[in-house]
């Protein structure tokens, strides 16, 4: 009974086609969720009726059994905290400055913060082992650093819910699993429910208790990773031949592109 | 952990620049080409009136003429922070982007129509001067929206544009006008500190101040919202009312300067950067140090317009604009290629 976000018949489109189609299911607390699909799926669509950005046109979105709607952006930012792909701000702010900001929905008019606030700043730098460089501006960071700094401003806005939109896209290998470390982290640590959408199916399996494979035709899949992955689904979902394979009881899946330089045996050959 | 800003810091700062907004405003009224005695004007006002002129030009022609020049400026310095803060435009003014000739062209119209009621010393002269200014803010923000994706370029273009449109107009109602009225307002549309009542400054002393307490509310907000809607909304803004809330009070301080000092340029644009620079982008302090800041220059700038071709004087927008125009060069070269990698 510790549903955390719910969705009931959820519906959404733009103009006339409909990008989610009823989709229902629950989030419980302290589970770390990952949306997978192809490009148009409506992943991020979904992330932003999450967060309240987008208003559904059917069904409802509930967060600790309140309609969505029925918070306002303030109140929300006490529940849900969101982490969008990184980028350079057009003012040189520092690191500091930015996971200060996450104690904006705490402060009142003429908002300064206060012992309580920084505390959660130091403590957010810290974990995400950003403080070292808290007094860099953002333009003088790497991606994969960036990404960091607004992992470490949702942290400091000391939300139970943790939304991420792609957050490894663009990152190499070293810095998306240092990103999934970090998460799973908060997820243990902290508690933290997260709903991360992402690209990498792997990644996604490794580190995930439940995924979400949303397709392009309004279906959706909802499980553990080893029920809800697998080889025929993800070769229909993503309509792309998949190569699947088991290292340590663990699968994995490779995308086989028709001109790929293909040694591998476990091929499975349709044609 | 000692970087992140307190109430009290900002306190100290604020009137450590204003201490310097005072000195400069004291030294200024000195400076003109009517010498002034110190002695005589701290003598105080002499029993027969007309005596002791030292002090009857200080307090009756220099300090209004100075408290005027610092108002304009705090009020161009505050609104060209936050219109930069919410375009998330680094070269966003409110003369750049024809708020001010909008401005102008309202109270322009209202002086040729000879509309002449007036109420609490809000003459319509203003009023139409904040019509102006506010429809300019929705038609240069609608344009930029068209016009395309990067809102870094669109919206200059679409200032430029409605402040070309804008000036023909006034230049047509000018070209209509009464000879007499022709040349004092080609002064005022240059930008022109003039002497003015009392009354007429308590006004817009308060009009502006209340403008810029009321942006000051809300500074931290405009942090978030230098990120874009979507990240600001997530750190629980509501973009769409905060952006609504301060195009209104940013048009309404811009009519008001207008509408006191006509088309000064580029003051919005200069202050906020340099303030920047030295304390960085937290709108906490860059609002009221750029706003203070802001009076410090004009102050300046108008002494220089009155003094250095004596005993002509001329208008404080010359001076402005001869600064202002290059350092806008360097600054769009500066941002335009930082553009492409911004969001």
């Amino acid at each position: 009974m510790n549903d955390i976000i719910e969705l009931d018949n959820l519906s959404f489109g733009y103009s006339q086609n409909l990008i989610l189609k009823n989709i229902s299911f629950k989030v419980k607390q302290g589970t770390f969720l990952a949306v997978i699909g192809p490009n148009g799926a409506g992943k991020t669509t979904l992330l932003n009726l999450l967060c309240g950005l987008l208003a559904p046109q059917a069904g409802s979105v509930k967060v600790y059994g309140d309609d969505i709607k029925s918070y306002s952006f303030r109140k929300l930012a006490h529940k849900i905290a969101v982490v969008r792909q990184e980028f350079v701000p057009v003012f040189d702010f520092t690191v500091e400055d930015v996971v200060t900001m996450a104690r904006i929905p705490y402060l009142g008019t003429f908002g300064f913060e206060g012992k309580a606030d920084r505390e959660s700043v130091t403590e957010a730098l810290e974990m995400t082992g950003m403080a070292a460089f808290a007094s860099r501006t953002l333009a003088h960071l790497s991606g994969g650093e960036r990404q960091r700094v607004f992992i470490a401003r949702a942290l400091a806005q000391n939300t139970p819910v943790l939304l991420l939109d792609e957050p490894t896209s663009f990152l190499d290998i070293k810095y998306q699993v240092g990103i999934y470390d970090l998460l799973r982290k908060m997820q243990l640590e902290k508690g933290k429910t997260i709903v991360a959408v992402t690209h990498d199916i792997n990644l996604a399996s490794q580190y995930c208790d439940e995924v979400l494979l949303l397709g392009t035709d309004n279906s959706f899949y909802i499980g553990k990773p080893e029920e809800v992955f697998s080889q025929e689904r993800i070769e229909e979902v993503f309509g792309v031949k998949i190569s699947a394979g088991t290292i340590r009881q663990k699968k994995f899946f490779i995308p086989l592109g028709k001109f790929a330089k293909n040694t591998d045996t476990a091929l499975p050959d349709t044609d | 952990m000692t970087k992140i800003l307190t109430a009290k810091d900002l306190a100290i700062k604020v009137l450590i620049a204003l201490a310097i907004l005072a000195v400069a405003m004291f030294f200024c009224a000195l400076a003109g080409p009517q010498k002034i005695s110190l002695q005589k004007v701290f003598a105080g006002p002499a029993s027969v009136p007309g005596q002791n002129t030292d002090y009857e030009i200080f307090v009756g022609v220099r300090l209004p003429r100075v408290i005027l020049a610092a108002l304009v400026g705090a009020a161009l310095a505050s609104s060209g922070v936050v219109l930069q803060a919410i375009l998330r435009n680094p070269l966003a003014d409110p003369y750049i982007l024809g708020i001010s000739s909008g401005a102008g062209l309202g109270a322009i119209t209202a002086v040729l129509l000879g509309i002449s009621w007036s109420f609490w010393a809000g003459s319509p002269i203003t009023i139409f001067a904040f019509a102006g200014a506010i429809i300019t803010v929705w038609l240069v923000w609608y344009i930029g929206l068209f016009a395309g994706k990067s809102q870094v370029t669109s919206l200059l273009l679409a200032g430029v544009v409605v402040n070309a449109f804008f000036s023909a107009v006034i230049t047509f109602l000018i070209s209509i006008a009464k000879s007499e009225q022709v040349y004092s307002t080609i002064f005022w549309l240059m930008g022109n500190i003039t002497e003015k009542d009392f009354s007429v400054l308590l006004a817009g002393g308060i009009s502006i101040l209340c403008g810029i307490i009321a942006l000051l509310s809300i500074s931290h907000h405009l942090n978030a919202l230098s990120f874009g809607d979507e990240e600001a909304q997530a750190l629980g803004i509501d973009a769409t009312k905060t952006r609504m809330i301060v195009f209104g009070i940013a048009a309404m301080i811009t009519a008001v300067a207008v509408s006191l000092s006509g088309l000064i340029g580029f003051a919005g644009l200069i202050i906020p950067h340099a303030v920047r620079l030295v304390l960085g982008p937290d709108h906490r302090q860059l609002l009221p140090i750029s706003a203070i800041t802001g009076g410090i220059f004009l102050v300046i700038a108008d002494t220089i317009a009155r003094t250095i071709v004596a005993p002509a004087q001329l208008p404080v927008g010359v001076i402005t604009a001869v600064a202002g125009g290059p350092f806008f060069l360097i600054m769009l070269a500066k941002y335009s290629r930082k553009v492409s990698w911004l969001k």
